[in-house]
């Protein structure tokens, strides 16, 4: 589709850099101590935009601007994924601590621009394209996690993240280069076609061409062998900042994942058609599960030497992409739909758990999990409902994290033998994180004195808490509405025009 | 050997060989300046790949802005001449092992591979079909660059700022 | 528009054609800005005589004594005004092709164009807003006149290098 006619597809978009516009220029004019406001701007631009998108209803998949990025409802859902994401995030940095004092319109300019950023990595379509996107979520990232400038932790959090993400995006360039080499068009839909084509002589380009991208997404979703920033940014960076990075960007990195892979190396069946077959020679069916296999294993044995609930969380969101990346070589409708049920699932409970931490954090002043002592005694309402987070995390039965898992496992089991010991290996690691997420339960209510302060945190923390725990909960014992919307959002077509 | 073989060669020797002692020099000063030719010496590849515009763009960016400020980053950093860069190198053998290993292999790939061949015609004018591609086939890649150079340096002016 | 690359031997070059002509004489610019420095400075050494005494290696044979190292720390604000060049450099690059192509697809282009340089400008009224285009940031103690509403502005107190060094430099 032409560039003119394309823009009334792009209006959610349009809307996200209005946002970024107007809380700059309002950025501007605020005093320092005024600058909290651009906040509100940004809530309400995401507001707007999120009604943009809910009216867009896009049928099937539509390339726009010229096949650079496409609408299409995979990506639409997404697109609320990170919109809800950035919009609990807005209000969990407006009631933290760690940001008093600080000068924050930037930062939240900074995430409005980091929801288009994410949205381009959900649907383009374009090697340029792709490769813009990432950058411009990786760069603000970088920003965010050495935005508190005082802290020294933050500053090598930044600086870490900075050093990594520049290698990681010099590999994931090359790999893309030997793509455009192979084939000479960085049109994700005719590199497809391009690629069957090759021939077997291409093999061992286009392997080394998979592991050189998988460098790069992976390091966006934090995937083993590229998941070393991980726990110092996670550590060092404001909560929310962290909450955020270990939410959103993983949701959009797994986007793109998907729809690259699937697009590239599968042959030429739509998503919604029952039977899948991979392309032959090319392995990155077996490099993803031995990735997903590692990435959960070592996030799951780190955290249980964790002491700091930001690290433990860091780490169990390592094995969490891990456990989410066992979807991606299944190769079936199921599998996608099993990963985009569990980001969903994820988001409330992972921002959940971090948003108590902030309170915690607000309130008793600690990160440490040891000082979490009686927290359950003193503070019902936290220690519930950071119960009620662990649960979820872990998987344990009436909680949402349970259907999650129970997604991904039966899409393991059903994509065939091959994957059974993928799943096996999931539950296993399952079992390893019950251990740390109990322990911080147990903690919470066995240990320290049982004084009570009967502590309730002030209203929009409350809310935030409270608007994360009941999905949580309630998607555990109802999940059809859910499983329908996602569902119904899994249209997108290999053959895009 | 043409004239213009002999000038690829010397090109390509300034650039590998800068480019070694960028990696190995002790003195940090030193790497910055190989970097200088390692880029001219880049920017020469690429007009031998008849990408002039590209060519161009590498010395205005890279050599004129990027250099400088690794230069200006360097002269920030207190006391620079007591500062040792390289340290003694670990694990020399398993590390000469994989690397020689990694240049085989890609070597190896690069002389396998079915590259996409299309006929070596000169182009006449490559700025105006970049303008063209810019202007309508990647129109939004460009208008979304404008937004990463617009974080971008929120991002560099924010972090350098002095902290009140 | 794809240029292939042909890796297993150069292209067939002919030596008529434009780009390597326009790029071959600024190639013989710079052999020759090479060569008018490197020749000089070969024949000093082969015909020099070189007798070294104290007094000869000093950096200035008569007058200064030279004090502390010609290393001096630079001011955080180069660094800043850099970065931002960077940034406003790569928009001057996209300026030349949209230029070139310019006249053929008119209003459109011009609209694109302003679009970009827009948000770019945003950046630009950002850095100055905030004002980290504002090169010197001391003041003159008991300003008079127009100098007046000057306040002292300290360097950092801790910072163990003399801070104005830089300018000198």
């Amino acid at each position: 589709m032409g560039n003119i006619q394309s823009i009334s597809y792009f209006l959610p978009e349009l809307m996200v850099i209005a946002t970024v516009v107007v809380a700059l220029i309002a950025d501007l004019v605020y005093s320092d101590r005024n600058s909290y406001k651009v906040g509100y701007l940004v809530i309400a631009g995401l507001v707007v935009a999120s009604f943009t998108l809910w009216l867009s209803l896009p049928e099937e998949t539509t390339p726009i601007f010229l096949n650079t990025i496409v609408v299409d409802p995979f990506s639409r859902i997404f697109k609320f994924v990170f919109l809800l994401a950035t919009f609990i995030v807005v209000l969990m940095s407006m009631n933290s601590d760690e940001l008093k004092g600080v000068r924050t319109g930037e930062y939240y300019t900074l995430m409005a621009a980091m929801v288009l950023g994410m949205s381009l990595m959900a649907s383009s379509v374009d090697l340029i394209m792709v490769y813009l996107s990432i950058e411009i979520v990786s760069i603000i990232s970088f920003i965010l996690a050495g935005y508190l400038r005082a802290q020294v932790r933050s500053n090598e959090a930044a600086l870490k993240y900075v050093i990594y993400g520049a290698f990681s995006s010099g590999l994931m360039l090359y790999g893309l280069s030997l793509l455009y080499g192979l084939t000479g068009t960085t049109k994700l839909f005719q590199l497809s076609g391009s690629i069957s084509s090759l021939g077997p002589g291409s093999n061992l380009t286009l392997t080394v061409s998979t592991i050189l991208m998988l460098a790069g997404f992976g390091y966006k979703v934090a995937i083993v062998p590229f998941h070393f920033w991980t726990p110092d940014v996670y550590e060092g960076a404001p909560t929310p900042v962290t909450a955020y990075l270990s939410v959103a960007p993983k949701a959009a990195g797994f986007a793109l994942l998907i729809r690259f892979f699937n697009t590239l190396f599968g042959t030429g069946q739509p998503l919604n058609s029952p039977v899948w077959q991979a392309m032959e020679g090319v392995p990155w069916q077996d490099i993803l599960m031995v990735l997903a296999a590692v990435t959960m294993t070592v996030g799951n044995l780190v955290a249980i030497q964790q002491k700091n609930i930001k690290r433990l969380l860091a780490y169990s969101s390592i094995a969490h992409a891990g456990y989410i990346l066992m979807g991606v070589p299944v190769l079936s409708q199921e599998g996608v739909y099993a990963i985009v049920f569990y980001i969903i699932v994820y988001l409330f409970m992972q921002l959940g758990a971090f948003s108590l931490a902030i309170v915690v954090s607000n309130r008793y002043g600690t990160e440490i999990i040891e000082e979490y002592s009686g927290i359950g005694w003193k503070s019902p309402y936290l220690g519930f409902f950071m119960a009620v987070f662990m649960f979820s995390l872990t998987g344990i039965p009436p909680t949402a994290g349970f259907i999650g898992k129970m997604y991904l496992f039966a899409a393991l089991i059903n994509g065939g033998s091959q994957f059974y010991w993928l799943a096996i290996i999931g539950v296993l690691n399952s079992v390893i994180s019950l251990y740390y997420y109990m322990r911080v339960v147990k903690v919470m209510y066995f240990q320290g004195g049982r004084e009570k302060d009967l502590y309730v945190p002030g209203g929009m923390s409350a809310a935030i808490v409270l608007a994360m725990a009941i999905p949580s909960i309630y998607f555990g014992v109802r999940w059809s509405f859910l499983a329908d919307w996602v569902n119904s959002s899994l249209k997108f077509f290999i053959a895009g025009f | 050997m043409s004239g213009q073989l002999i000038i690829f060669w010397i090109v390509t020797l300034v650039t590998v060989l800068s480019a070694a002692t960028v990696v190995f020099s002790k003195n940090l000063i030193y790497s910055a300046v190989a970097l200088l030719f390692t880029l001219l010496g880049v920017a020469g590849l690429y007009v031998f790949l008849w990408a002039d515009f590209i060519a161009v763009t590498q010395i205005l960016i890279y050599v004129g802005g990027i250099l400088v400020l690794i230069i200006f980053g360097i002269m920030l950093t207190h006391r620079i001449t007591s500062v040792r860069l390289s340290h003694s190198s670990m694990q020399r053998g398993i590390g000469g092992a994989i690397v020689l290993m990694i240049f085989v292999g890609l070597t190896s790939m690069i002389f396998r591979a079915p590259w996409y061949r299309v006929a070596a015609v000169e182009p006449q004018e490559t700025v105006r079909q970049i303008g063209r591609l810019l202007m309508v086939d990647y129109l939004l890649p460009f208008e979304v660059a404008s937004v990463l150079l617009l974080a971008a340096l929120m991002g560099a002016a924010l972090l350098s700022r002095k902290v009140n | 528009m794809t240029i292939g690359v042909t890796i297993n031997s150069l292209p067939v070059i002919n030596s008529s054609t434009s780009m390597y002509r326009d790029f071959g004489t600024s190639f013989i610019f710079v052999l020759i800005g090479i060569i008018l420095v490197a020749v000089p400075l070969l024949l000093q050494r082969i015909l020099s005589p070189r007798r070294k005494t104290a007094e000869k290696m000093s950096t200035y044979e008569c007058g200064e004594d030279v004090e502390g190292p010609a290393w001096v720390k630079f001011n955080i604000r180069f660094y800043v005004i850099a970065l931002i060049f960077i940034i406003f450099d790569v928009e001057v690059v996209f300026l030349f092709p949209w230029a070139v192509v310019y006249k053929e697809l008119g209003l459109f282009a011009f609209v694109e164009m302003m679009i970009f340089l827009g948000i770019l400008a945003l950046g630009l009224a950002y850095v100055w807003r905030k004002g980290d285009l504002e090169w010197v940031k001391y003041s003159v103690p008991y300003g008079r006149g127009r100098y007046r509403k000057l306040t002292i502005i300290e360097e950092t107190p801790a910072s163990p290098a003399p801070a104005p060094q830089e300018t000198a430099a």
